[in-house]
């Protein structure tokens, strides 16, 4: 057969950078991680550090927590960020213009985010101060803690203020080029205003859903500013232990830390690609009924 | 009522955190706890304003460099992204998905190794590095604006150019380019917005000699200085706020002008 032959030559000013920047940095990282290309003399290729990474008690509880933290933050802002696009969506076109104020969490940092976190929940902040001017924490220590409580509710709050936005953009992305017939259609077919959204609206948002999940999921669980300034050390993000390690411990230690970095990128790449294939089955089953 | 309900839950999320910026900014002593601030006046920004050096360079520094990474990701992804429109090939579906990958993997997972080789090459601790590594980590969000533009877009348009006797590069010039330009708008906000918000990766690679908005910002925060933070907070919102709205106006009076709306 006459197959045409990969298309380099357009592709190169992509494909050059992807190669020589995006996979020759995996690539050191993956190296680093079996002790090879370190700034110090290094011996033969050895897995020694994944043992060490994955026998790891501390590291176990580090993974369960980063899952918890990633996992409930997208949850909460998909959720979220539907909702909350529908209605803006359900908004007579005057009002509608009035909700562009959403964009405010899509174009502060998340640097900014952790800022405005810390001024408002934290145990000296507004909501600290509201409470002891209505009498119910007269200290800031009777203020219950939300921030580094060992929970993960600080980054969970950063994560959402940011994630929220992010879900709604997707979402009226999809919902403003949307067939109003469509639902004029289930209208007069008797269909109710619940039965409507469940059966013909919310199928068409799910892929938009499904890509903002993956892209929030994954993004809170590969970060780093937020966990720096929001998280707790204990059991600790896996960025901040890669941090830890990379930056504060003996260069011996630093194969470790590329061993965590090459165990999430195998984690992201295979979430994806699960994620993707059950999403597509699962939709396509209540596309049909 | 349904209404009042969505327009009070936007107000919460979104208008009263920016209210209680401008507050705190103008009011640097409002702490715990004052529910509302004791006075406002125009101090805090004085202060900040007597010597504003550091803060307008890494001001300066976080727009360049984020200006440049839009430029080359305009130049890496503007070929390919009318190439793969166009043509289509075998395993084009799985370069699709690989060449988005770097958006979605965690930039620690290729940055940190990535530091190592920068640093044998000299690209390290410069502005040079910084963009190039924020190039890669944005890219994603400028091919996939410009793919589908260039796919809504079809041949038909370049094909009636060349047909009227137009050179390749007049076709591209004046037909093609005009007709991508709000996807190139839209691309470059997000690019501009993913460079000019990163810490981490100007941090890394910038190793402290490229200064940074956001790592400016990084001791403001813990530091007990609410107001000065406050005030890079509501910075961080205006400048991309200005320049998406100039960028805006450009593109209408662009338009208007050569009659395209």
């Amino acid at each position: 057969m006459n197959r045409p032959p990969l298309p380099t030559r357009a592709l190169l000013p992509l494909l050059a950078p992807f190669a020589g920047i995006f996979a020759a940095g995996l690539c050191l990282t993956a190296l680093q991680s079996l002790g090879l290309f370190l700034p110090t003399a290094s011996g033969g290729p050895t897995l020694e550090h994944y043992w060490a990474v994955l026998g790891s008690a501390a590291m176990r509880r580090s993974l369960a927590f980063t899952l918890y933290v990633s996992l409930v933050s997208a949850l909460g802002s998909v959720s979220l960020g539907t909702a909350l696009g529908y209605m803006v969506w359900k908004l007579p076109t005057r009002l509608r213009q009035a909700a562009v104020v959403y964009k405010v969490g899509l174009i502060l940092p998340h640097v900014a985010v952790a800022f405005l976190v810390l001024l408002c929940f934290g145990q000296t902040g507004l909501l600290a101060s509201l409470a002891h001017t209505l009498g119910l924490a007269p200290t800031p220590q009777d203020f219950p803690q939300i921030l580094y409580a060992g929970d993960g509710l600080g980054m969970i709050l950063a994560y959402m203020f940011k994630g929220t936005p992010f879900a709604m953009l997707m979402v009226l992305a999809v919902l403003f080029g949307f067939d109003t017939r469509l639902l004029q259609t289930a209208a007069m077919l008797g269909a109710g205003r619940l039965e409507t959204f469940r059966r013909v609206t919310l199928p068409r948002l799910l892929p938009a859903m499904h890509s903002a999940f993956i892209i929030l999921f994954l993004y809170a669980f590969g970060a780093f500013d937020i966990p720096f300034l929001l998280g707790e050390s204990r059991p600790g993000m896996l960025s901040m232990r890669v941090y830890d390690i990379y930056f504060q411990k003996d260069l011996a230690d630093r194969p470790q830390a590329m061993a965590i970095l090459a165990l999430m990128f195998a984690f992201t790449t295979l979430f994806t690609m699960v994620y993707n294939a059950l999403a597509r089955r699962v939709d396509d089953r209540g596309r049909k009924l | 009522m349904r209404h009042v309900a969505t327009l009070v839950m936007l107000g919460v999320l979104f208008v009263l955190p920016v209210g209680v910026l401008l507050l705190q900014a103008g009011a640097p002593g409002w702490r715990y706890p004052d529910v509302l601030p004791p006075g406002l006046s125009w101090d805090g920004f004085a202060q900040a304003l007597r010597n504003p050096g550091t803060m307008l360079a890494a001001l300066g520094s976080s727009v360049a460099y984020s200006l440049a990474t839009v430029a080359l990701t305009v130049a890496m992804t503007l070929g390919p992204a009318r190439f793969l429109a166009r043509t289509s090939f075998r395993g084009k579906n799985l370069l699709e998905g690989l060449l988005l990958t770097p958006a979605l993997v965690p930039a620690m997972t290729y940055s940190m190794g990535l530091h190592f080789a920068f640093i044998r090459l000299g690209l390290a601790d410069s502005a040079v590095g910084v963009v190039l590594v924020l190039s890669i980590a944005s890219y994603p969000y400028m091919l996939r604006s410009l793919t589908t533009a260039c796919t809504h877009l079809g041949p038909d348009y370049r094909t009636c150019a060349l047909n009227l006797g137009a050179s390749p590069w007049q076709a591209f010039r004046q037909v093609e380019l005009p007709l991508l330009l709000p996807a190139l708008a839209a691309g470059g906000s997000v690019v501009f917005l993913v460079a000019f918000s990163e810490y981490f990766l100007v941090f890394l690679i910038g190793g402290g000699t490229v200064p940074s908005f956001t790592g400016y910002l990084f001791p403001v925060i813990t530091s007990s200085n609410r107001g000065l933070g406050a005030m890079v907070t509501l910075i961080f919102l205006a400048v991309p706020v200005a320049l998406f709205v100039t960028l805006e106006l450009l593109l209408g009076g662009y338009f208007r002008k050569r009659g395209m709306r």
